[in-house]
């Protein structure tokens, strides 16, 4: 049969998103794969050069649509850096709170649209279902369900209001039980596991060389996660193990991404914990809790953008729930950063794809690349 | 890894390099060389120092130069160095990393058509995010957003 190449988006059902996957193939078989990105490309680095510190925030959640908190985190982390700022303790722990409630969230979203590409539509409502839960957690505090500007350079907005520490551990117990459910439905369907086992396989070399970071990379046995690794924010104070796999294949994919949830769970339950025996202050003093005007109200002297910063350079690196995300803030003593540039997790996985499709099938291509956990939005930035 | 020790260690790798590290907080370092020098800084790195895993490569559009940056991580020290080279204008071009960290490729590109610094000896050189045949490099401080006055878009008519 003659080769051709076909466009697989940007609108298609593998995509999750809108980007396109070129692939060359000669009948069944994948010969060759070139993906084209920037269909999603907003210009946030761009954009971030003219905006002030704390309005970048806003980007952050448009980065990435599905864990805009984590983004969030990433940024103000490398902004604080940037900025010589320290924040209280306790804005500490509620950002390892976001963050992890938001690996839930990203992960349960991913579990929902890989598991319909495998060709199962009940775990898709069930993960739906409990995603909402979490998502209504975080409506309770900040106020949004996908985009939050929460924190803040120098803490978060606000603190947790009273009753969430209880309706938190009530959803962890709810979905605690459901996580047992949606493995009962994957691993003992023969289905997921003929479209699964040992597809999209990429071992731990190529992993290490082609950048490929996050639960792809766990999956083939390295144990490399930055919040062991180099850890950020208060995760050295906290107890989790390093999900991981060793068989390199979708189905590994799978599994480290259903322990990374039981282990944000335990993240979670850590930090509400510590929560509730240390009150105290989530912004440090004299910094403004107000995202911004792109002019200054006259007289509002703890407004950010009014003061001079000695210069700086912020450096962060976070485990985004895709993977290994960074953050570069270059801070040359204006009101806005000079250069802000970021690592996408996702952007390098998909690089890599030529490594983990070629010879497998047409019909292999939704199960690998929805094992991938693909965010266009992040990755086009 | 102390400065001092990560700069004699890069010597006895790759002894031609004139390459300095100063410290940067929460890495290694910022191991900064001439540009002449890439292939043999990146292959030591690499190779002896040991630093496998490429996070990210950048670019700074300074007002009277460019520079680059790459970020990089040891999965036995478990830590970041940064390597920065600053190129002269105003063509701004250095050798490409693909041959030392093949996942290099897309940040490459991306460098490429954002910041205009060229990567020699790249395979495959083309625009990633922006569409082909795009004229601009959007990074550049020269590239300006519409200030917000400008925003206001007088609407005609017909």
């Amino acid at each position: 049969m003659s080769e051709m190449w076909i466009n697989m988006g940007p609108q298609h059902p593998m995509t999750h998103g809108l980007w396109n996957l070129r692939v060359k193939i000669d009948g069944e078989m994948i010969l060759d794969v070139d993906p084209e990105l920037g269909y999603l490309h907003r210009g946030i680095e761009k954009i971030s050069e003219d905006r002030h510190y704390n309005e970048i925030i806003t980007l952050m959640d448009r980065c990435c649509y599905v864990a805009g908190i984590a983004w969030e985190h990433l940024y103000i982390l490398a902004a604080e850096e940037a900025l010589h700022i320290e924040p209280p303790e306790r804005a500490r722990f509620i950002r390892v709170l976001c963050e992890e409630m938001q690996r839930i969230a990203s992960h349960i979203m991913w579990y929902a649209a890989f598991v319909q590409d495998v060709g199962l539509m009940t775990p898709f409502l069930y993960g739906m279902r409990d995603r909402d839960l979490v998502l209504d957690l975080f409506q309770s505090f900040t106020g949004g369900r996908l985009t939050y500007e929460y924190m803040r350079v120098g803490g978060v907005r606000n603190d947790l209001p009273s009753a969430f520490p209880a309706q938190c551990r009530k959803v962890l117990d709810w979905l605690m039980e459901k996580f047992r459910e949606y493995d009962q439905l994957c691993l003992g369907s023969a289905i997921f596991h003929k479209r699964c086992d040992n597809l999209g396989v990429l071992k731990a070399g190529d992993c290490v060389d082609l950048g490929v970071t996050g639960p792809m990379l766990r999956s083939a046995g390295v144990r490399r996660d930055l919040r062991k690794d180099r850890p950020y924010a208060v995760y050295d104070q906290l107890e989790f193990d390093v999900a991981h796999a060793e068989t390199s294949d979708v189905t590994g994919r799978y599994l480290v991404r259903m322990e990374e949830l039981r282990q944000s769970v335990r993240i979670v339950r850590q930090v509400l914990d510590w929560l509730d025996r240390n009150p105290g202050p989530v912004l440090a003093a004299n910094l403004p809790r107000w995202m911004g005007a792109p002019y200054a109200p006259v007289g509002r002297e703890g407004y950010l953008l009014k003061r001079k910063y000695a210069k700086g350079v912020g450096l962060s690196a976070i485990e985004e729930p895709h993977g290994e995300a960074a953050a570069y803030v270059v801070n040359e003593g204006g009101e806005h950063p000079y250069r802000v540039k970021f690592r996408s997790p996702v952007l390098i996985n998909i690089s890599a794809a030529k490594n983990y499709l070629v010879g497998y099938r047409v019909a292999d291509i939704p199960p690998i690349m929805g094992s991938v956990d693909i965010c266009v939005g992040e990755c086009d930035r | 890894m102390p400065t001092e020790d990560l700069a004699t260690r890069l010597r006895a790798a790759a002894p031609e390099t004139t390459a300095t590290v100063e410290p940067l907080p929460g890495t290694d370092g910022r191991l900064r060389f001439p540009p002449d020098q890439a292939l043999a800084v990146f292959r030591a790195c690499q190779g002896v120092l040991g630093y496998r895993h490429l996070s990210m490569v950048g670019g700074i559009d300074w007002v009277d130069h460019r520079e680059v940056f790459y970020l990089v991580w040891s999965d036995e020290t478990r830590r970041y160095l940064m390597l920065s080279s600053d190129l002269p204008l105003p063509a701004p071009h250095i050798e490409s990393a693909t041959a030392v960290w093949p996942s290099a490729n897309y940040h490459e590109r991306e460098t490429w058509e954002m910041v205009g610094i060229g990567f020699d000896h790249h395979p495959d050189l083309r625009h990633l995010l922006m569409p082909d045949g795009y004229q601009f490099n959007p990074l550049l401080r020269s590239f300006k957003l519409h200030e917000p006055e400008e925003l206001e878009v007088k609407v005609r008519h017909v």
